[in-house]
């Protein structure tokens, strides 16, 4: 039967996924870019160094994001839902995302849909962010409802 | 503005302990320390009848408000 808890760890299994694919990219990104330039209609001349800046910086705020992200899940599944570390990984997350769309964006001058991924990792940034705030409000609620005899 | 809880008082008055009053208004120590010590941000009238009713005393008797000057 399905439950919370194994939604938690089903969670957890696609960040340490994730976490791997990280690692891969982070080893095979030259490859993966000479053969992105290779198969590429546009004209990538003396842009490999730029693709490779790109993916090597972001991997930094992904990386981050990830093990944010796995922190969150383990003490979610501890029990400890709405407590003040989890607004700090919150917080930390939408600052990997903020991080990620300034990177994207500024490879945008040198390949446009670089643009798109900024905005996209902005946007999740900003939901994140928004979640962030329903926390903080929910540990003040679960502090009353905890001194509340 | 603050609500203080002059509990100690009225359990010195009536000689009773702390685990006494815990078991017979039925919380936790744990609870009722956090009410002794003031840490408490609400009290339910169910809880508050219950102390007033082991302590054989109202509910002025154990809440004071003080202005913070």
């Amino acid at each position: 039967m399905w439950n919370d808890c194994k939604s938690i760890v089903l969670s957890k299994m696609c960040v340490i996924v994730f976490l791997i694919l990280l690692a891969g990219l982070a080893v095979t990104a030259p490859l993966l870019t000479d053969k992105l330039i290779l198969i590429s209609r546009s004209d990538f001349n003396g842009t490999k160094a730029y693709f490779l800046l790109t993916v090597y910086t972001g991997i930094v705020p992904a990386g981050f994001l990830l093990v944010s992200l796995y922190r969150l899940l383990e003490r979610m599944k501890s029990g400890q839902v709405f407590i003040a570390k989890n607004v700090g990984s919150l917080r930390q997350i939408s600052w990997c995302c903020f991080t990620g769309a300034v990177i994207c964006l500024i490879s945008a001058f040198y390949y446009f849909p670089w643009a798109l991924v900024g905005v996209a990792a902005a946007f999740m940034g900003l939901i994140v962010r928004v979640v962030k705030n329903v926390f903080a409000r929910a540990v003040s609620l679960q502090d009353d409802a905890d001194y509340t005899i | 503005m603050s609500i203080i809880v002059n509990l100690d008082v009225m359990m010195a008055k009536r000689k009773i302990s702390s685990g006494e009053l815990a078991e017979k208004i039925g919380i936790s120590q744990a609870n009722l320390s956090i009410l002794k010590t003031g840490k408490a941000k609400a009290i339910r009238f169910t809880t508050l009848a219950a102390i007033c009713k082991a302590l054989d005393c109202q509910p002025g008797d154990i809440l004071e408000y003080k202005t913070d000057r």
